[in-house]
């Protein structure tokens, strides 16, 4: 196959055999209960140089509880796939965890700026699509897929695609490498002890990170019974095999939404995003993280029952999300 | 004769709304004007036309009003037809099924290449970093053609881009699109901005003008710009937002403020 272009972008170099043996090695397939706390899912399962995935954002269904996690057990050097991400990635790199984006689309402001005028940040273009077409590659365990976009952009020039000769119809078509994230985090509604999980709602790519990551940390709303699981199978998103932590976090989303359960707090964004246009983020992150010992103590603490009671009864939608 | 006062923005939403055609399929960027646009149409003229967006809602029917944080929000995906994932939606559009796609950029040349990535200096040190392309390459990749909303200023139309996020015409050459691997016969329709309303040539892929706001002269929108478009004869006349339009984006669509607290205030007597 003729390569008429490369993109000049760095990238993990995929290599399915080495996946699949890990696979092999590392991943249970005995369905065992998986229930631990955020700070051990995150100290056993997130380690510092990690190339990391994540599902949806801060605004809604984003695993946030556990990036919080993250930022209080100080991980660092993290790699992190920024697909439909908005102030995630600036939360991680405010709290000191990631050193090099993959760029879909993310919120830029003072934090991003100073990060990359200071040479902490390195970031590698690509697109929304091109990350989740990544992820679903890394998916079905190939190498690479071909693809109908991102060529002709600097884009391109800037990531680790390739414009090739495709074999069977002669055509130039552009390919990307297959990602197999070293951990992925998937906010759900419900799963149960072995990982069994339930999405309801739209998703950016929750079953390619899933199948793609080696290490899976699901965080979710409630724990429901395997015969739950069993009695409606069509409604299972990602089978327990897949899962390595199963971390109960009610309002696990906040302060984004989880669509169907809890609207956003927007006073709590509009706070991180006042903090960052003041530059006084660490003080968020000290009321937020740092001074409390778990997502359960931020909640009572700092967010309160009379505020999550408003957030969950101003989701007046519930049609479809259960 | 009545005074009218819009944002640049507004006026955008409104020229769009007004192009939407129920018998189409449309992607759209997500949670900001252009989705305002489609959401005007269909509260207005086109209650049954059906968009993706790039998370993965087909065809929903959002509740209004919208919440503050709409993205991704169950009200904004009320009532889909189906809720899907990123892979599933750009295969839709890669397959075809797309007519046209929304979106908003930063800077574009005149060959409706576009930047959503940085503006100033170069690319390792750039004066001002973006968000990047987000979902605008695959829509302005795989839909048969993209409408593209902006402000009229010299500073975004530009001869070259400073960094081309998602494909226009390329270099404008027969074919430039296909050599690089795009599905054939696609590509950018129309660009709209609050001054000015722009198509492309068939033949060259240039920017050409095709109408003007009915309170500017040619030679104002011409000082916007940084190349010369080519002018359509004759040239048109943009409509400005009417009040029911003005009244529904900011009550019912846009109740976060959006489009008033980042737009330019104009005010025309029309």
């Amino acid at each position: 196959m003729q390569v008429l272009a490369s993109g000049t972008g760095e990238f993990k170099p995929p290599n399915p055999d080495e996946m699949r043996s890990w696979v092999r090695e590392h991943k249970v397939r005995a369905p065992v209960d998986k229930v631990m706390t955020e700070h051990e899912a995150v100290s056993r399962f997130v380690d510092d140089g990690d190339y990391m995935a994540y599902d949806m954002n801060i605004a809604a269904r984003g695993p946030v509880s556990l990036y919080r996690e993250i930022i209080r057990q100080k991980k660092r050097d993290l790699w992190i796939a920024a697909k439909f991400s908005w102030a995630d990635t600036t939360l991680l790199v405010a709290g000191g965890c990631v050193n090099k984006v993959d760029v879909g689309w993310m919120e830029t402001g003072a934090i991003i700026n100073n990060a990359l005028r200071e040479d902490r940040l390195k970031f590698i273009e690509w697109t929304n699509g091109a990350l989740s077409y990544r992820l679903l590659a890394g998916a079905l365990g190939v190498p690479f897929l071909p693809m109908r976009y991102v060529g002709g952009t600097d884009v391109f020039e800037k990531s680790g695609a390739k414009l090739v000769e495709d074999p069977y119809t002669g055509q130039p078509i552009v390919l990307v490498p297959a990602l197999n994230p070293d951990v992925g985090l998937i906010h759900v509604h419900e799963c149960d002890a072995f990982g069994n999980a339930r999405i309801y709602g739209a998703g950016v790519a929750p079953r390619e990170i899933a199948m793609a990551s080696r290490k899976l940390i699901i965080s979710t709303e409630q724990i429901i019974g395997n015969d739950e699981i069993r009695r409606n199978p069509q409604r299972t998103t990602i089978p327990y095999y897949l899962v390595d932590a199963v971390v109960l976090a009610p309002f696990g989303g906040y302060p984004g939404s989880v669509p169907g359960r809890y609207v956003a707090d927007a006073e709590n964004i509009l706070e991180f995003a006042f903090a960052q246009i003041q530059g006084t983020l660490d003080q968020y992150l000290e009321k937020y993280i740092f001074s409390v010992a778990s997502h359960e103590e931020m909640l009572d603490k700092r967010v309160g029952a009379a505020k999550l009671l408003r957030l969950t009864q101003e989701e007046t939608v519930r049609e479809g999300y259960q | 004769m009545t005074e009218l006062t819009f944002t640049d923005l507004e006026q955008n939403i409104c020229t769009i709304a007004n192009m939407i055609e129920e018998d189409k399929l449309y992607f759209v960027q997500m949670a900001g004007p252009p989705l305002f646009a489609i959401l005007l149409a269909k509260r207005m003229r086109t209650p049954e036309v059906g968009f993706l967006v790039e998370e993965g809602a087909i065809a929903p029917s959002p509740s209004f009003p919208l919440p503050r944080m709409m993205l991704g929000a169950a009200r904004s995906h009320y009532r889909s037809v189906a809720w899907e994932g990123m892979n599933i939606v750009d295969a839709h559009a890669a397959l075809g099924y797309v007519d046209w796609g929304i979106l908003s950029a930063v800077q574009i040349d005149k060959f409706g290449n576009f930047n959503s990535t940085f503006l100033g200096k170069d690319y390792d040190h750039p004066d001002r970093r973006f968000g990047g392309p987000g979902g605008a390459n695959e829509i302005a990749s795989c839909c048969w053609g993209t409408i593209i909303m902006t402000k009229l200023e010299k500073r975004k139309f530009v001869e070259r881009v400073d960094f081309v996020s998602s494909p226009g015409y390329i270099d404008g050459s027969p074919g430039a699109r296909e050599k690089v691997g795009l599905p054939a016969n696609t590509g950018p329709y129309r660009v709209v901005t609050e001054r000015a309303l722009f198509g492309f040539d068939e033949k060259t892929h240039m920017m050409r003008l095709d109408a003007i706001a009915p309170w500017i002269t040619l030679d104002e929108v011409l000082e916007r710009m940084d190349f010369k478009p080519l002018i359509a004869e004759p040239l048109g006349v943009m409509l400005p937002p009417t009040e029911e339009e003005l009244t529904i984006i900011r009550a019912e669509i846009d109740p976060g403020g959006y489009t008033l607290n980042r737009g330019e205030w104009l005010t025309v007597t029309v």
